[in-house]
């Protein structure tokens, strides 16, 4: 079988730029979208408006701010080391958007009389790409913290690495079974193998795995230990103006990607169930439209549970989530062979 | 373009290895290696290995120096000390053993391969399927000879854990709970419910009493 990620070579060298630049765009466009999104669905969860002075349904709130942190005075410590603080959070923002790259909107298409994947690029090890991105993007939260010269901010990025690399294993062996019962780790492949029954019913438990793994990665409630608003300090504590705000967009490009790969992995991609197949350019927006749903769940679960404590978080990584996730890989790698 | 990025990435892991035995910073070391394992990540995938290069950053650089940069950022950045005679004698001369080593290798393969193209490309070349099915058939004895070896570290890992613990005496003596009586009409779910769950536990007095110990008259010295 000739792999997708081989297929995708055959695309000349501009379809690839035209590519990148778009999923670029897209989703740089929805990062301010999916935050006002956020601020306007917690609002309602909490029986308030949320923002609604800044244009029409504060709408425009995201803009306003993005004004605000551009126009702040840049400083950083006296005891900070200049080179580490200021490359920290361009490590955060380029590991984050790198991941972009593989999620697949769509099969190969034929556009313009071109035949164009839509995606970044299907890289034959699918998943790992991610994983090895996330663990680059450890640093920029790492760096973060040592290079702002602050022990604050050095205790709380040692925590939220900690946190990290905990949950991490837990998020991949979770994905190891959808691999495992697609046999194939190209992310096209999966999204192939899910025609007539989305992964997430035959790997239900290590969906859930994936779900709770994730909200620890992407340091959301209930695990928002790194950033806990009201109580503790994290990595970013130094920041403030534009480096911050790239830490912020990176927390959110990383929360469409994690969202992105389990639409992918367990929600069938661009497949719509009972049957329905529209013609090939709604493929990007069924994809998109998933997405925003499993971000609302995420939104939802940080409305209703509150916060863990920092040994429970590591207890239930390492002694619960963990070894239910080897238990799932086993027990779907025995129904697989058998 | 690859020339382009075979510079690069080969420049990054050059530089990255000088600076790990250069740099006096241990933090600034263990960075420069990360540097130098991303490279070669960037080098293993300009020869198609994508899942080997994956590995690398994975295995390596997210996971193995993770644990690095906790430890040196704990602990490091301390006085350096300087190398001992013996040390200085001996460190020359096991790199000089490297070098020669390493160029025994180089020369005995005769560098055939700076002349020639290279071995061309076949397709499914360093795709995580040929990997695994050559772990499980051509390679399969030295894969698990691997995997029993990093089994045997993890046990000795867990020993050598386990043993430090077994001197400390049990942490069951900082276990104190004092459940007091709230003031009324605080709002607990506990009084909605109509119940007192601390009607039963001795009052603030009696515990703080009962750890004070035996007093004589009134305490003299010290307190909060």
């Amino acid at each position: 079988m000739i792999a997708f990620a081989d297929v995708n070579y055959f695309e000349p060298w501009w379809v690839q730029i035209i590519k990148s630049i778009v999923i670029f765009a897209v989703i740089f466009a929805m990062l301010p979208i999916l935050i006002v999104y956020e601020r306007k669905l917690l609002g309602r969860f909490q029986a308030r408006y949320g923002p609604n002075r800044v244009g029409p349904f504060g709408l425009l709130q995201p803009l306003a701010e993005i004004v605000k942190f551009a126009m702040k005075e840049p400083f950083r410590t006296a005891t900070s080391i200049g080179f580490l603080y200021r490359i920290a959070p361009v490590i955060a923002i380029v590991t984050a958007v790198g991941a972009l790259a593989i999620i697949p909107f769509g099969g190969v298409q034929h556009v313009f009389g071109q035949r164009v994947g839509l995606y970044g690029i299907d890289v034959s090890i699918g998943p790992l790409y991610v994983f090895a991105l996330a663990g680059i993007s450890f640093y920029g939260i790492m760096l973060g913290g040592w290079a702002s010269g602050s022990k604050y901010a050095f205790l709380g990025a040692m925590r939220g690495a900690a946190q990290l690399i905990s949950y991490e294993v837990s998020q991949s062996l979770a994905l190891v079974g959808v691999i495992i019962t697609a046999q194939t780790l190209s992310l096209t492949g999966i999204v192939h193998a899910q025609q007539g029954l989305w992964f997430f019913i035959p790997q239900f438990a290590g969906f859930l795995i994936y779900l709770v793994a994730s909200f620890a990665e992407t340091n959301r409630a209930p695990f928002d230990l790194l950033e806990a608003d009201t109580e503790i300090i994290g990595y970013f504590t130094e920041y403030g103006g534009t480096p911050f705000v790239a830490y912020l967009f990176a927390e959110y490009a990383n929360m469409i990607v994690v969202s992105a790969i389990a639409v992918t992995l367990f929600f069938g991609g661009w497949l719509l169930p009972f049957g329905l197949h529209p013609p090939g350019w709604v493929d990007p927006i069924v994809v998109v439209a998933k997405i925003i749903l499993v971000f609302t769940f995420f939104i939802w679960v940080r409305t209703t549970l509150p916060r863990l404590r920092y040994d429970q978080l590591m207890s239930f990584g390492w002694k619960i989530l963990l070894p239910l996730a080897t238990l799932n890989l086993l027990v779907t790698a025995i129904i697989v062979v058998t | 373009m690859s020339q382009v990025i075979f510079f690069i990435a080969a420049i990054g892991a050059v530089a990255g290895a000088i600076g790990v035995v250069t740099m006096r910073n241990p933090f600034y070391s263990v960075l420069a290696l990360i540097v130098h394992l991303v490279s070669l990540a960037a080098l293993f995938l300009l020869l198609r290995a994508e899942f080997v290069a994956a590995a690398q950053v994975v295995v390596y650089a997210g996971a193995v120096m993770v644990l690095y940069v906790f430890v040196v950022a704990y602990v490091g950045g301390g006085e350096q000390v300087p190398a001992g005679a013996v040390l200085r004698v001996l460190g020359p001369l096991f790199g000089l053993a490297l070098v020669i080593e390493l160029w025994i290798a180089i020369l005995g393969s005769a560098l055939k391969g700076i002349s020639s193209k290279g071995a061309p490309y076949r397709l499914g070349f360093g795709t995580p399927q040929h990997i695994g099915s050559l772990f499980l058939t051509k390679y399969l004895f030295p894969f698990e000879i691997a995997s029993i070896l990093l089994l045997v570290a993890a046990v000795g890992a867990v020993v050598l854990a386990r043993r430090r613990r077994g001197l400390e005496p049990p942490g069951e003596a900082f276990e104190l709970q004092i459940r007091a009586p709230r003031p009324a009409y605080t709002g607990t779910m506990a009084e909605g419910a109509d119940t007192n769950p601390a009607a039963d536990s001795p009052s603030v007095e009696e515990i703080v009493e009962q750890l004070a110990g035996p007093t004589d008259g009134p305490r003299s010295g010290g307190g909060w």
